[in-house]
């Protein structure tokens, strides 16, 4: 079983804060909390927190091409507690390695932003926010990496103790759906305790101030209705769209059946494909744009399909878009559904 | 209701292809030309009958609905009451069924648009994923005219499946069954909570549609049926969109919610109907509407406690709620049974108990058949295989975190 660890500045033996620009660094066998493993650590690798925050990609090109070397049977990470920036770098290499089919344990606090950073391609032990939980955490992430390395697969996240990766799996039950549903609302009836088989952890977005003035703002335009020039050169998916485009606006007053259509296949198209704006109402926010009621229609519009759409995919496709717009200075959307 | 429903079960041990369709001592022949003749009508071009058992190499695709043979043995005619018969009113009187057979509707509907595949496996590692991986099928393959419109194909499927399930079932005439259920659900200890299942159908247009004798179900829904209706034919598919959580015929005749709550009905519960209600309505508007109107029928049940069921995933579990946030703000405690794509894309608070019937982006583990009856599909996902994860309560199948 071959084991490549990841680490600090500061848990390699480098220094503190004085170190964190270092840059990464592969080192023959276990270092630090690695010899608290009880593991056979082939490799450590190691980065300055700084150098990873302020150069992401060219450190996780060296460390993958080191990862991709060596080829471990597991990848363990940190711990890092409460680190925030040491808990970002595992948890980006994580995800990274774990896209390569390298399996990855990882240890951080539940809040850290390395947890969300490694996108549920880690087995992720919680620890407390100080490194005085080390003793009793480097023991179970070493179980988990003995169990993965193996090739064996993990029970729950209630039994093996790692934090829930948003990963939802199938299994077989003895008892229907039905018989399940009748037991819970009994016991929901009876003020007895029952648990949902579904936790909800639902992305709610707290809506941002209104737009002050309007008539100085840049406005977009962003819509799941299949909208496309016609012909749909980027052959936009009619169902499960695995990507959004954008199309440029400048010199377009307003959608031309003849020149755009909707590709969507959730609803009856003929209203879309007879007049293209009752999906993304171009025409209307150029009079009200001429009118000096919004400042101005950004220059591209964005467009996918939001039919039979994984939920992670679609939650991707608004962080990108939403990153393009807010990056473009972008102060207010129209975003059209169907 | 004025007599009991009566249900007849003659379990076959055996299903064939003869010369002639009869019922033998527990084994049912198929005559394939007569039926084929049989399964047809306006805007079919032929049939091709075929059985298939459990356990051979053999993938079925593009399979619309799944039917158990029943029949009602006081007028044949009347089965299946406005969808097949003449309307009228099921859930009463004495009903024959084929027990451990179905009748598989199949076609190539690709000119209609990206339909999803629509798979039952009768053997492999995802065979479990389809319910009628273990019953014996006859498989009924339409080959459709192209210049037939698709009300009229469609019309014409669900009339020949349904009269094909009427047929096999009427074969049992003047046997001995193997068992005789009467369903009843009688006055019973007030003490026991009522508890009510609200059964969401999909109705948009033809090939996207559930009827309520007949009726397009939009026409109709919300309403209050007797538990008893349900199971004895009064609900019919013609949906063949979103394989995994369509819900066929043969579910609603065999629902296993439905069946539960009689069976428990006086020692758990009291039973206290089914309300048939809307997923996928248009605007924000109808689905307020729609859910009010179903909790309200729920509350005039006198339900404590509601089942919701639902029809696909998205948008129709914005419908499903909407009427659990409706219930309880009645007062009427709720359970969900829904599908997942990786997580739900609606709740409310109020959702607060919600049974898996599994994630449908897995992919199911691969599988080479040796035949293939309709157009292979390269690896499938849960999503492909025909009522994987039915939200009406048959499943078995739950997703767990990772």
């Amino acid at each position: 079983m071959k084991v490549v660890h990841y680490l600090n500045q500061f848990f390699a033996g480098f220094g503190a804060e004085e170190a964190a620009r270092t840059e990464p660094v592969r080192i023959e066998g276990a270092v630090g909390p690695g010899r608290g493993l009880g593991l056979d650590v082939a490799v450590t690798l190691a980065c300055g927190d700084d150098f990873f925050a302020a150069h992401e990609d060219a450190a996780l090109a060296r460390l993958l091409g080191w990862i991709d070397d060596e080829r471990p049977d597991v990848l363990i990470c940190g711990p890092a507690f409460g680190a925030g920036r040491y808990g970002y770098a595992c948890g980006v290499l994580a995800r990274e390695a774990s896209r390569r089919g390298v399996p990855v344990v990882a240890g951080m606090h539940g809040e850290n932003p390395g947890v969300i950073a490694a996108e549920g391609g880690a087995y992720i032990i919680p620890t407390p926010t100080s490194v005085t939980g080390m003793r009793e955490v480097l023991p179970r992430m070493a179980d988990l990496a003995r169990r993965l390395a193996a090739g064996g697969s993990l029970g729950s996240p209630q039994e093996e103790g790692y934090l829930p990766r948003g990963l939802r799996r199938n299994v077989f039950v003895e008892r229907s759906a039905a018989a399940r549903a009748i037991d819970m609302v009994i016991a929901k009836l009876a003020g007895e305790p029952f648990v949902s088989e579904v936790e909800v952890a639902f992305d709610r977005v707290q809506p941002p101030p209104p737009v002050a003035d309007l008539s100085n703002a840049l406005l977009a335009l962003v819509s799941e209705a299949g909208c496309v020039p016609r012909g749909n050169p980027d052959r936009l998916p009619t169902r499960r769209s695995h990507m959004w485009l954008r199309y440029p606006l400048e010199g377009v007053r307003s959608f031309s059946p003849d020149s755009y259509e909707t590709v969507h296949g959730g609803f009856d198209r003929t209203n879309g494909l007879a007049d293209p704006n009752r999906l993304v109402p171009l025409d209307v926010v150029r009079v009200l744009e001429e009118e000096g009621r919004i400042g101005r229609v950004h220059e591209w519009f964005y467009t996918t399909t939001g039919v039979d759409t994984p939920v992670a995919v679609a939650a991707r496709f608004g962080q990108e878009i939403g990153a393009e717009l807010r990056t473009s200075g972008v102060e207010a959307v129209l975003l059209t559904g169907t | 209701m004025s007599d009991p429903l009566e249900i007849a079960s003659f379990v076959a041990r055996e299903v064939g292809v003869g010369s002639a369709t009869g019922w033998h001592g527990g084994r049912l022949t198929i005559g394939s030309a007569t039926l084929a003749q049989a399964a047809g009508g306006p805007g079919i071009r032929s049939v091709e009958v075929r059985v298939v058992q459990p356990g051979e190499p053999v993938r079925l695709t593009g399979v619309l609905d799944a039917v158990e043979p029943a029949v009602k043995a006081a007028d044949p005619d009347s089965t299946f009451p406005g969808a097949l018969g003449p309307a009228g009113r099921a859930g009463a009187g004495r009903s024959h069924r084929v027990d451990g057979v179905a009748v598989l509707a199949s076609a190539d509907l690709s000119d209609l648009g990206d339909l999803p595949a629509s798979v039952v496996d009768m053997d492999g590692p995802a065979a479990a994923l389809s319910p009628w991986s273990k019953t014996k099928n006859i498989v009924l393959r339409f080959e459709l005219d192209p210049a037939a419109s698709w009300e009229e194909v469609d019309l014409s499927i669900r009339r020949g499946t349904l009269r094909i399930a009427r047929d096999l079932a009427a074969t049992t005439f003047g046997s001995e069954p193997d068992r005789v259920e009467a369903v009843t659900l009688p006055e019973t200890n007030p003490a026991l909570p009522a508890v009510c299942a609200i059964v969401q159908v999909a109705s948009e247009v033809p090939g996207e549609d559930t009827f309520v004798y007949g009726e397009p179900a939009r026409d109709v829904a919300p309403m209050l049926l007797d538990p008893r209706e349900v199971l004895d034919g009064a609900i019919t598919n013609g949906w063949y969109d979103t394989a995994a959580s369509a819900n066929p015929t043969y579910l609603y005749q065999r629902s296993a919610l439905v069946r539960s709550l009689i069976a428990l009905h006086g020692r758990r519960l009291r039973c206290s109907g089914v309300v048939v209600t809307l997923g996928f309505l248009n605007s924000l508007e109808e689905k307020q509407a729609a859910a009010a109107r179903a909790a309200a029928l729920a509350r005039e049940a006198g339900a404590d406690g509601a089942i919701l069921t639902a029809h696909g995933l998205g948008n129709s579990h914005t419908d499903t709620m909407l009427t659990c946030r409706a219930c309880e703000s009645l007062g009427i405690r709720t359970v969900l049974i829904l599908a997942e794509e990786g997580g739900l894309t609606d709740h409310v608070p109020e959702a607060d108990a919600i049974v898996s019937t599994g994630n449908v982006e897995e992919f199911a583990p691969g599988w080479r058949p040796e035949d293939v009856v309709g157009p292979d599909v390269a690896s499938p996902r849960v999503a492909a295989y025909l009522a994987a994860a039915t939200e009406l309560g048959h499943s078995t199948l739950r997703a767990v975190s990772a």
